[in-house]
């Protein structure tokens, strides 16, 4: 057992010590000390990336009985979530004033979403990810909470229901496969399932455990939480809701549909219609929107069923797609609200409010632009190779799908509309004198902001190196 | 002398200067701006010229990019490789010399932000000559989307021009922008199926041009690929029904932008269908070809017809565009020697002839502040230069002998009608013939009513054309006698 957690879980541990150094501290310390906070958790993060080098990788590894395992794959999950969960911290400076007594609490709070996303990947068992998955959302339900005012208590509330139908729904499927294969190890079921005749129980239970599993991402019937949660959500939780339980809930989506659940047909017909109609419905309902947040949260639920169809389709090609479109994403979506952030929460977020903020600040705003160009895929950012990677990927994959595509592919025009709705008014000139102090932001939100941009424009000039490793890594599963 | 002429040269330098242009560094004097844009695109002229000179057929430039010793995208075969062969050399010295034009012709339109104005000019300019010079069809389509970055901007601005068509400049923008948007996804799907169905058939995965040629994809699959990258390139050539964007777009942009909106950016489309249907895809290109001769002679009639009707004259020249654009269409439909070298040249003529209306319209916006032909009249009286310009160019327009666009229209509808396709070209050449009659109708129409007639009083304050107006105008007017007495200067590139 102690070479279980020397071999593979001391990033584990670490992170683990860090949350509850947090609580002592915020016993502890006087209210006054709230701005170490950030500085503790940050320490524990990198602390933690730092560990990750420590992770045996070659081959596959189990530990406690089989219970969690690590590979190449989950270790470039467990990076992109930290380094997510950094930038994340990074950009609370704003939240931890307002909130300064329980700034100790929130950041235990947070380390704890982070533990909790990066067991998610690991889990190599039913029983561990569903605690991870728990893990993960009741310390989102606080996080959302944090922010003072109604909005984020009601976000918190929507959330939480979600949630829990999403993960009876899980439970549900989970037991089923119980039921066929009496195990509930995935290593375990994999094995018996591939003996076996695929039945229609099979089919029934994997269904329900990849829904349970992907409503969190937002995707078509428990879509709407999405739009009121992003509306009340404080900027920086928005940063680490839009970037780490996607990137965790990815992570073992793709694993399962690759290993123990690539045997049901229906269940890969059921997750690309479904993302289809999740990609109609998010961008069709954005065109009306004039809250950029509101837009965000679309694009958010939009991008990730772009990514699902992919990932459904399952193959090693599509897979490293998958994950390049992914680190791509969570990229330019920290540098979106890390500009919303340095912009400030209090203030109206309505498109016409952002009028001129390019001749206010014109390298954030640059910076904020190139991510949304990211998004919407125009050269010469990561965000256009990602998505010729990614449709590359579902055109490869047959005949069939030709339709599913040119969908998506209209549906990318309908998005570049609101991005445009986005973008416009930055440029655009007006004669008054506008206040905009709150363009004035501390040195950590800039960090992040130019770091995030920075790496969406190399990716766009230089993506090989990435690609290369997104295929080694999806070779390797 | 060889080794000094490189396509990345030629394409990266003015996203360089743009950069250059762009960044708080330099300085944001006016004149000192203007001057080194201008002398940018001289260079960049003449150097292309340079590389016009020594050409050699047999023996295109060729130039490859790798990124650490790796291809861009190896994954995808993807390769930053670029081509110059000889369609590819004439667009090429034709766009820097409609966007040197458009550079002296700025000088009286553009009056606020210089620096940002010039910079998006030159980011342009990259963007197409990337879409004219690179062999693969990726970055083919990276340089495709790169330039609704800086054409957004070019037709949305006002450039200080203080009138009250601010938002309906931004509209045109932005529905330039979806339209374009549209047409190349579709084109990416042509893309990526074209791409995969090769890797399928061929084995070989790579997005090269050469690499696909007459790759033996299923017959159905081809025509489904080439419909969707004629649906892209339709928008941008534009084919009707796909047009709508661009009279709005022309109109509202400034003078200079129109030039080469009209001048070169319509030329992409046509390009890629060289590029690819033409060249690369010719088995279902021939398929679809009697198809793409209908959907051109209902360009042709229906646009003239169209025009006939409009009374502003930046209306009038962009329908004429659409017009033209459909008489390069039914040469490359054609699908002969005749008509292929016809339909590049008049894409030269057409780009000559339609930078010298759109210039004519600009200086009379200029000086009246109106555009439309009912209330203009006898500016001839007060602008005689301009008249004489005008009238030679409308001429020139109309097809009459001694100009380009006269070689270059007999040309097509002979191509036309030696195809050895289907009935279908030869009923199309046929009936392409009126356009000759229906375009002296509007472009007369336009002549006559604006600067013909009674006089009004207040012209008698407005000058005369200015000396970079005089060059912009003679320049045109010179290239347009040019290729009208010596044709063989492009056809024998070309054939």
């Amino acid at each position: 057992m102690l070479n279980d957690i020397f071999n593979i879980l001391l990033p584990h541990v670490c992170l683990a010590g860090f949350i509850i150094l947090q609580l002592i501290l915020s016993m502890v310390l006087h209210p006054k000390f709230y701005r170490y906070a950030r500085l503790v958790s940050v320490l524990g993060i990198v602390s933690s990336i730092v560990l990750l080098s420590t992770v045996q990788t070659e081959p596959q590894y189990f530990a406690f009985k089989n219970s969690l395992m690590s590979d190449s794959y989950t270790l470039l999950f467990d990076f992109m979530i930290l380094l997510c969960g950094f930038f994340a911290i990074l950009l609370s400076r704003n939240l931890v004033r307002t909130i300064k007594g329980n700034a100790y609490t929130y950041n235990a709070i947070f380390l704890t979403a982070l533990f909790g996303a990066i067991n998610i990947v690991s889990a190599n068992d039913f029983l561990t990810l569903f605690v991870s998955v728990e893990l993960l959302s009741f310390a989102t339900y606080f996080l959302i909470a944090a922010a003072k005012g109604y909005y984020s208590k009601e976000a918190s509330f929507k959330y939480l229901l979600t949630s829990a139908i999403s993960t009876g729904v899980f439970l549900f499927g989970v037991s089923y496969m119980y039921g066929i294969t009496s195990s509930i190890n995935i290593s375990d079921i994999y094995e018996i399932i591939t003996n076996q005749e695929p039945s229609i129980m099979y089919s029934i239970s994997s269904i329900m455990i990849i829904f349970g599993l992907i409503s969190k991402l937002a995707v078509f019937p428990f879509a709407n939480w999405i739009i009121d949660v992003y509306k009340g959500t404080e900027t920086s939780v928005l940063a680490f809701l839009s970037t780490v339980p996607k990137l965790a809930l990815f992570g073992i989506v793709c694993r399962l549909l690759v290993f123990p659940l690539n045997n049901s047909l229906e269940l890969t017909f059921a997750v690309a219609f479904i993302s289809l109609i999740t990609a109609f419905w998010a961008n069709t309902y954005a065109i009306r929107e004039k809250n950029v947040k509101i837009i965000f949260a679309c694009s958010a639920s939009a991008n990730s069923s772009y990514a699902l169809l992919t990932a459904s389709l399952v193959s090693v090609y599509n897979l490293s797609a998958v994950i390049f479109y992914l680190i791509c994403y969570v990229l330019m979506n920290i540098a979106v609200f890390a500009f919303l952030n340095i912009y400030g929460d209090k203030n109206p977020m309505d498109t016409e409010n952002f009028k001129c903020l390019f001749f206010k600040n014109r390298t954030l705003t640059l910076a904020y632009a190139i991510s949304v160009i990211a998004l919407a895929g125009i050269p010469i950012t990561s965000g256009f190779i990602a998505k010729i990677y990614l449709f590359s990927a579902i055109a490869s994959s047959g005949l069939i799908l030709i339709p599913f595509l040119l969908a998506l592919l209209l549906l990318t025009v309908v998005a570049l509309y609101y991005y445009l709705k986005i973008l416009l008014p930055l440029f655009t000139k007006c004669d008054k004198n506008i206040d905009i102090s709150y363009l004035q932001s501390g040195f950590s939100q800039k960090f992040v902001i130019y770091v995030t941009a920075g790496i969406t424009i190399l990716l766009g000039i230089f993506p090989e190196i990435l690609i290369e490793l997104c295929k080694f890594i999806a070779y390797n599963i | 002398m060889e080794i000094f002429l490189s396509i990345p040269f030629l394409i990266f330098m003015p996203l360089a200067v743009s950069l250059l242009l762009i960044s708080p560094l330099f300085t944001r004097n006016e004149i000192i701006v203007r001057r080194f844009a201008k002398g940018v695109f001289s260079f960049h002229f003449l150097y292309s010229v340079l590389m016009l000179i020594f050409f050699d057929k047999a023996n295109p430039y060729v130039n490859e990019i790798h990124f650490f010793g790796l291809d861009w995208v190896q994954t995808l075969g993807i390769k930053f490789i670029f081509r110059i062969d000889a369609v590819s050399m004439i667009l090429t010295v034709l766009t820097s010399f409609v966007f040197l034009l458009a550079s002296v012709a700025s000088k009286f339109n553009i009056r606020e932000s210089h620096k940002f104005y010039y910079s998006m000019l030159l980011l342009l300019m990259s963007a197409i000559l990337g879409i004219f010079t690179s062999a693969d069809m990726f970055v083919f389509f990276l340089f495709w989307e790169l330039e609704l970055i800086p054409a957004y901007f070019l037709i949305a601005g006002s450039w200080g021009q203080t009138d009250n068509k601010n938002d309906a400049a931004k509209n045109s923008a932005v529905k330039f922008v979806l339209f374009t948007f549209l047409g190349s996804m579709f084109m990416l799907l042509g893309i990526l199926l074209l791409h995969y169905y090769n890797y399928i058939s061929n084995g070989i995965l790579s997005a090269s041009f050469s690499d696909i040629i007459d790759s033996p994809i299923p017959a159905p699959i081809q025509i489904m690929i080439a419909i969707c990258l004629l649906i892209g390139f339709g928008v941008k050539l534009p084919i009707i029904p796909l047009h709508s964007w661009l009279p709005d777009a022309h109109t509202n942009a400034v003078t200079p932008v129109s030039m080469v909106l009209a001048g070169i950016l319509l030329k992409t489309g046509a390009y890629g269908i060289y590029r690819f249907n033409y060249e690369t895809m010719s088995e279902s290109f021939q398929t679809v070809a009697p198809y793409l001769a209908i959907l051109a002679l209902i360009n042709i009639i229906f646009t003239a017809f169209v025009a006939y009707a409009q009374t502003d004259i930046k209306r009038i020249v962009a329908y004429s565009s659409i017009s033209n654009m459909g008489l390069v269409l039914l040469g490359l439909a054609a699908y002969n020697q005749i008509g292929f070298s016809a339909s590049v040249f008049h894409m030269v003529a057409h780009a000559l002839v339609t930078c010298g209306l759109f210039m004519i319209a600009g200086i009379v916006y200029l000086r009246c502040k109106n555009r439309d032909i009912n209330t203009l009249s006898g500016i001839a009286a007060y602008m005689p230069r301009l008249f004489g310009f005008a009238a030679v160019i409308v001429l020139a327009s109309i097809g009459v002998p001694m100009f380009a666009p006269f070689i270059s229209e007999i040309l097509t509808v002979i191509g036309a009608m030696n195809s050895d396709l289907s009935e279908v070209l030869k009923f199309s050449a046929v009936f392409s013939l009126p356009l000759l009659i229906l375009s002296s109708c509007y472009m007369l129409k336009f002549l006559h009513k604006s600067f013909f007639g009674e006089a009004r009083e207040d012209w008698a304050k407005i000058n005369d054309i200015s000396v970079h107006e005089f060059v912009v105008l003679g320049a045109v007017l010179a290239g347009l006698i040019l290729f009208g007495l010596y044709p063989n200067a492009i056809i024998g590139m070309i054939g």
